[in-house]
């Protein structure tokens, strides 16, 4: 059963009551809410994810109006998660927003048991490349525009790392994607499905997408690295693929990993066998479509060596 | 709690351990929630894992306890390596410097350092040597992030130690303490005798073992954070179990350096309460001792129920009028009323 199966009354009843029960990747997320705009959010961009009927979950979220006089002058929306309430209030027309940070939130700071990065994660043929960057650098618009084009969306936000296997775990969530970016992404895939307007405390305007159903339907499927590429977007830059050294990549991952000194030596050793493993890269780019092309080859030569691979075994 | 089955506390688990291993998911989500408002999560795993209550968890169970035990590890590492740039920092101070709590029970070794995460390390330093302790930290990158005028009057002016000074590159926290009580405070307590009878622990020192009994029952009423109670009592149950299997005469010492320090009344509470809540055994000739620093009996019924409503049920509305009470008693003990009045009421305008 998933969000998009269950009767609208179904949803509404779980969200005011004993709360929706989903999987997200490798988590299970109760969610209590009364407002209207975050269950209409989650009807349409959760639409594919499995509903749970289980007594316990990894976290157990409430977005709910501020209780006393603040619910009927200016009311606002607050988080918590399991007792926790991590943020300040915000606005009720943040409220989808305060559900996606919220679950950042915890993905980024209560989920040790995964080495975290902050990276996007897209995967082909069982390969899948990691696409750790700054904010800004353009990695949600490369990773929408790889999600709608041939590649699984596994996460735009997060890399998470199983620290026995060194697997990759899909956490396939909307894909936030801010400014311009909106515009250029609704040109070229007019069915994107966006929520609504987000506007950030910097007045940067952010709406999610809707992940690719197939992605979701997939979520259980693990993948191994095959590359690590940081890209970066540079308004009129030509096309540019050049190779990163490992060592500097491994310390890169290090940096954007939210909990590396907490997995410990297993963290180390996981990045580690990613990069070796990996064909590392620097990516500048201005125009999408040389990017995609360039990732088209990436994957192309690559299939075609685990190809010969596979001959020599 | 009203209506649905009765749910089982986290002071029920913690006072038996053993009631782990029957724990059903509703009750354990139920319990990992308070365990994490009570900063117990910690404590609580390092139970589970005793006990191997969690051997057959669901999948979100297991995920759950794993990251609670990264950040115990974590923070067990953290603290070791910071009480260690301290000792370089301090190297040069002329006097001795006291770790205090939770990184004082890490570096001892003590029960309560199980599991524990130490968010910020607490020093005490004699009063003297307090801007020679300031500056060293500040020479090996700590410092006051920005306060408010008002924030660092409080501190400078009303508290007994400086405001939270912050790491610049690992984001440490050193609270540095000059006594154990506000200088606002009705009791005064003589800073050089703890100092003075501090007990090494590694490459460094920690109170003696009836100070830091008496150190923690100070902390329990006078913090004016109800929500870390229920650690007190538990760090205290843990000291109060161990140390009179290592020192036979450790009540009649403790209850003898309560004189001492004028703390009997803070040490008559913990004890009440530490008996009451979690079973921690309490010798007759300790009650005796104490007795003289017994409340009338109005007054100890309305803190026991003030403490006990606050305690055992985490939240509804009776337990955060309980809540609010002990937070203005706190505040109370702390400051003269005038000054009281004062900060209560720009606290309320602040937020």
């Amino acid at each position: 059963m998933t969000v998009g199966e269950l009767p609208a009354r179904d949803i509404r009843r779980a969200l005011t009551g004993p709360g929706l029960v989903l999987q997200l990747g490798p988590f299970s997320v109760r969610v209590t809410s009364d407002f209207d705009g975050l269950r209409h959010y989650l009807t349409s961009h959760y639409e594919a994810f499995p509903v749970l009927d289980q007594p316990g979950v990894h976290f157990s979220m409430q977005v709910q109006p501020t209780p006393g006089l603040r619910r009927y002058v200016r009311p606002q929306a607050q988080f918590k998660v399991n007792g926790l309430a991590p943020f300040t209030r915000v606005p009720v027309r943040l409220a989808h927003g305060l559900f996606e940070w919220g679950l950042n939130w915890c993905v980024g700071t209560t989920s040790h048991q995964w080495l975290v990065v902050h990276s996007a994660v897209v995967e082909k043929n069982g390969l899948a490349a990691l696409l750790p960057a700054a904010p800004g650098s353009g990695k949600s618009t490369l990773c929408a525009a790889l999600a709608f084009s041939g590649w699984r969306l596994m996460s735009d936000e997060f890399a998470l790392i199983d620290p026995a296997s060194g697997d990759l775990i899909a956490l396939p969530r909307p894909i936030s994607l801010k400014g311009q970016s909106i515009d250029v992404m609704a040109a070229r895939v007019p069915e994107l499905r966006f929520g609504p307007v987000l506007t950030d405390f910097d007045t940067i305007t952010a709406r999610h997408v809707a992940p690719p159903r197939g992605a979701v339907n997939s979520q259980h499927v693990r993948a191994r690295a095959a590359w690590v590429i940081v890209p970066k977007w540079n308004a009129g830059a030509p096309l540019s693929l050049e190779p990163t050294g490992r060592a500097r990549m491994l310390a890169h991952l290090a940096d954007s990993s939210f909990n590396y000194n907490l997995v410990g030596p297993a963290g180390f050793d996981r990045l580690a066998e990613i990069v070796d493993a990996s064909d590392c890269f620097t990516l500048t780019y201005s125009e999408l479509d040389d990017a995609l092309d360039c990732f088209e080859q990436l994957s192309g030569s690559a299939t075609s060596r685990g190809a010969g691979a596979v001959r020599e075994l | 709690m009203t209506g649905g089955p009765r749910r089982v506390t986290l002071i029920e688990v913690v006072r038996k351990p053993e009631r782990l291993k029957a724990l059903q998911d509703r009750d354990w989500e139920h319990i990992l929630e308070q365990a994490e408002r009570a900063r117990l999560l910690g404590r609580l795993v390092a139970d589970i894992d005793r006990h191997q209550a969690a051997r057959h968890a669901s999948r979100w169970l297991t995920d759950r306890l794993a990251s609670a035990r990264a950040l115990s590890r974590e923070s067990e590492r953290a603290v070791a390596w910071e009480v260690g740039r301290l000792s370089r920092a301090f190297i040069e101070l002329p006097c001795r410097w006291v770790l205090l709590k939770g990184a004082a029970y890490v570096a001892a070794g003590l029960p309560p350092a199980a599991g524990r995460r130490v968010a910020d390390i607490d020093v005490l330093v004699p009063h003297e040597h307090l801007d020679r302790a300031e500056a060293a930290l500040k020479e090996q990158g700590w410092g006051f992030p920005e306060l408010s005028d008002y924030d660092t009057k409080y501190y400078r002016d009303w508290m007994h130690e400086l405001p939270p000074m912050v790491h610049d590159v690992r984001g440490s926290i050193i609270d540095l303490h000059h006594t154990i009580l506000p200088r606002t405070a009705r009791l005064h307590v003589d800073a050089g005798v703890l100092l003075e009878r501090a007990v090494a622990a590694g490459s460094t020192h920690v109170l003696c073992p009836t100070h830091m009994v008496l150190h923690g029952a100070v902390h329990l009423f006078h913090d004016g954070e109800i929500a870390g109670a229920v650690r007190d009592l538990v760090d205290l149950d843990g000291l109060l179990r161990l140390f009179p299997t290592v020192e036979p005469d450790f009540f009649d010492r403790l209850a003898a350096d309560a004189m001492e320090l004028g703390l009997q009344r803070p040490l008559f509470y913990a004890l009440r309460y530490a008996n009451r809540l979690l079973g921690t055994p309490v010798p007759p000739t300790a009650w005796v001792a104490l007795a003289p620093a017994r409340p009338s009996a109005a007054m100890l019924g309305l803190m026991d129920g003030l403490v006990e409503r606050t305690l055992e049920e985490s939240r509804g509305p009776v337990a955060h009028l309980s809540a609010f009470g002990l937070y203005v008693r706190s505040h109370w003990l702390r400051m003269p009323p005038l000054l009281l009045a004062r900060h209560l009421a720009h606290k309320a305008i602040a937020r």
